[in-house]
């Protein structure tokens, strides 16, 4: 089998799963939500099946360009969720979550994406590049679940303002939200400054030369680290947190993605 | 508190600082950093002055963007200080300030009676608390005791070392900043030069480009040898990603190119109405030699990657040999035969020559310059206190989110031959599973015996 085929397997299975679990979040019935997750399982199996193929024909980690690194992000952010649903029973927040991989997963497989097997530049040949990139992103995809139940949050914060009862409830999602950043903050900092300044100074002997894509990353974690100090310091909780915690999460979104395409700097691979 | 300690111990401050420093770290990445005045004045016209005045094009460098870390600096540092204190008294004389109504008002709390004595009852709440991996100390009061139970307690630290490890790194950059160094010395194969700030010279032994097959840059590789007091050390093959290391200096490599102020160019004459003729000279800018019938070849000015620049100007658009092109002349006596561009990859180009001798034609078969590696010297002594900050932030992200504190605080009594016991739980994260735990606790001590 070849890669492109398996990775469409893997988006048809995600699009599967994500209807099934939409259907769950408005009809409640739990067989749904179990069958979503079971299709979820089954697509990120043939994702990984799709990164690992591409990984033996490159010979090199899959995550060297946009559309290998957009991948990349898209399992990392299943990876992320299935954790978070086995642990926290969410599985309202599951279709959604998906519904972003699709469209990271579709924005790879787009045209826009040169999808060749181009061989390492020598800057990338370095096993810093797997460190430093999964372990980054890997952080991004948690920011990524609590993009999205800070979104649920805010739609379950105005139900409830008006006397509904949504499942979950607000106060469920915010403290999701909240566990979500308490493991994609340490793992972004690990990977994405820590590891990222420990290679800068392997390859550029400097760890810190204030490149658009590491300011960036600056930015978001300071984002971040707002918000865990007016949420553990301040007490702030809800609609306030939500918002922090979107702000970060398009700030990674912008580190990612933004800065490869309207800014330039030293870090113009992915 | 005195005025300046509380206006630090502000957490507001923080936050207000950090959102200053993330405006500001934007507008650093929408502003190019460093450029030249001629490039501001080019993109902003009158606004360059200002922006170049309050130090917007050179902002993380900044003296105002200083001031701001170094304000988050000393409030981290004084936030950080002010509760220390309080925490470390926590941690190690706790406080058995405690009354059996108090623990019952915790959100995790419990009580029970149990058959028997209360050293019976110790020794169970000790058991059950030990198995769980608390620490306990103990108070006793007549017939009373008090049980404090406390584990992981280091969590409550996590955020000291986080906020220790960041002024450490701000520290490790400052020192950077004034004692690193970073330079360039740009060696022709068999060149050697100092290397800045130490005392060893190194010299360019090989210089190559591996290609892929298919035909895109593999690697750069220098050879160098390192010599101390004129005799050779070592030598090592320095590339990108594998820096050479020696006596707290780093060489990088860093970059290449060729040196075109006087390449050796390789002209081929030929004439059409006589296949014959073939004249070949190997030249540089400026010279002419004599070809047979009285004919002269001049070579021009040479360019490695013809480009027709602003003004219709003739440039370079790299240093790489992507395009190579000489203007060259063929005169016979005062009169110009031909004279233009040629290329060496369009040898049949003529669209940039003049002259009435159609009949002659001049190849650019080969363009040589000595090829230089740049090799980046750095010394950075910060970088080693950057190293244990980052330690030391991973270490205190690890204990502030994954190792969260424990407290039980019992109290039994003895009463009519049985025992009251009462206990309350404190902990700020996973009060889920703590919660589970602790009734776990409760149900064990009135069972045990």
């Amino acid at each position: 089998m070849n890669e492109s085929t398996v990775f469409l397997v893997a988006l048809v299975l995600y699009i599967l799963a994500a209807g099934l679990y939409l259907a769950f979040h408005f009809s409640r019935k739990a067989g749904r939500a179990r069958a979503g997750f079971g299709l979820a399982l089954a697509g990120l199996l043939a994702h990984t099946a799709a990164l690992i193929i591409r990984t033996a024909k490159s010979g090199h980690a899959p995550f060297t360009n946009m559309y290998e690194s957009l991948s990349f992000l898209a399992w990392a952010s299943v990876v992320a969720y299935i954790l978070m649903e086995r642990k926290f029973k969410i599985r309202a927040a599951g279709g959604y979550v998906l519904l972003i991989v699709i469209a990271l997963m579709a924005l790879a497989s787009s045209p826009l994406m040169p999808k060749e097997i181009a061989p390492l530049v020598p800057a990338l040949q370095s096993y810093w590049l797997w460190l430093h990139v999964s372990i980054t992103l890997l952080g991004e995809a948690f920011f990524a679940v609590a993009f999205i139940t800070s979104l649920m949050y805010l739609r379950a914060a105005s139900r409830e303002s008006r006397g509904q009862k949504p499942t979950p409830s607000s106060d469920k999602l915010d403290s999701i939200s909240y566990r979500s950043v308490a493991v994609g903050f340490p793992l972004f900092t690990l990977g994405g400054l820590v590891l990222g300044m420990v290679w800068a100074y392997k390859a550029w002997g400097t760890y810190w030369s204030w490149d658009p894509k590491e300011v960036w990353s600056l930015i978001t974690w300071f984002v971040f680290a707002l918000y865990l100090h007016t949420r553990i310091v301040m007490g702030w909780k809800g609609r306030r947190s939500a918002i922090i915690a979107l702000i970060g999460f398009l700030a990674a979104l912008f580190t990612y993605f933004g800065v490869n395409y309207l800014l330039s700097g030293l870090h113009s691979y992915a | 508190m005195n005025p300046f300690t509380k206006f630090f111990t502000s957490v507001k401050l923080a936050l207000v600082l950090i959102i200053v420093l993330i405006l500001a770290s934007v507008l650093g990445t929408l502003i190019p950093q460093d450029g030249s005045a001629q490039d501001y004045a080019a993109r902003y016209g009158r606004m360059a002055g200002v922006l170049m005045r309050l130090q917007l094009t050179h902002l993380y460098h900044s003296v105002w963007y200083l001031a701001l870390l170094l304000l988050l600096g000393l409030n981290i540092a004084v936030c950080t200080l002010s509760r220390l204190s309080l925490k470390w008294a926590k941690a190690v004389r706790p406080g058995f300030q405690f009354e059996a109504a108090g623990l019952l008002a915790l959100k995790t709390s419990g009580s029970l009676k149990r058959p028997g004595k209360i050293e019976d009852g110790l020794q169970a709440v000790r058991r059950e608390l030990g198995l769980r991996h608390y620490r306990l100390r103990e108070a006793a009061h007549h017939n009373r005791r008090q049980v404090l139970a406390r584990k992981r307690i280091l969590g409550w630290f996590g955020s000291d070392l986080v906020h220790l490890g960041l002024l450490i790194i701000l520290a490790g950059g400052i020192l950077s900043g004034w004692t690193g160094s970073r330079e360039f010395l740009q060696l022709e194969e068999g060149q050697s030069a100092a290397v800045p700030r130490s005392d060893f010279r190194v010299r360019l032994d090989k210089f190559q480009t591996e290609l892929y097959p298919q035909g895109s840059v593999k690697s750069w590789k220098s050879t160098v040898t390192v010599i101390e007091g004129g005799r050779d050390v070592f030598s090592r093959v320095v590339r990108v990603n594998h820096p050479l290391s020696h006596r707290g200096v780093r060489l990088y490599q860093s970059g290449y190119g060729w040196d075109w102020t006087n390449p050796s160019l390789e002209l081929w004459v030929k004439k059409k109405s006589d296949p014959a003729f073939l004249e070949k000279r190997r030249m540089r800018p400026g010279e002419h030699v004599a070809l047979p019938g009285g004919l002269e070849l001049k070579a021009g000015r040479f360019v490695p990657d013809f480009i027709i620049g602003r003004e219709r100007r003739v440039e370079s658009r790299s240093d790489e040999p992507r395009n190579p092109a000489a203007l060259v002349e063929i005169v016979k006596g005062s009169e110009t035969m031909l004279s233009g561009w040629v290329f060496a990859n369009y040898p049949d180009f003529r669209g940039m020559h003049s002259g009435r001798g159609a009949d002659f034609s001049v190849e650019l078969k080969d363009a040589q310059a000595p090829q230089y590696s740049v090799l980046e010297a750095a010394r950075d002594p910060g970088a080693a206190v950057i190293w244990l900050a980052c330690i030391l932030i991973m270490a205190g992200l690890f204990l502030a989110f994954y190792w969260p504190p424990r407290e039980i605080r019992i109290i039994l009594e003895e009463n009519r031959g049985k025992t009251e016991i009462a206990a309350g739980g404190l902990a700020s994260k996973n009060r889920e599973s703590f919660e589970s735990e602790f009734q776990d606790i409760l149900s064990s001590i009135r069972r045990g015996a």
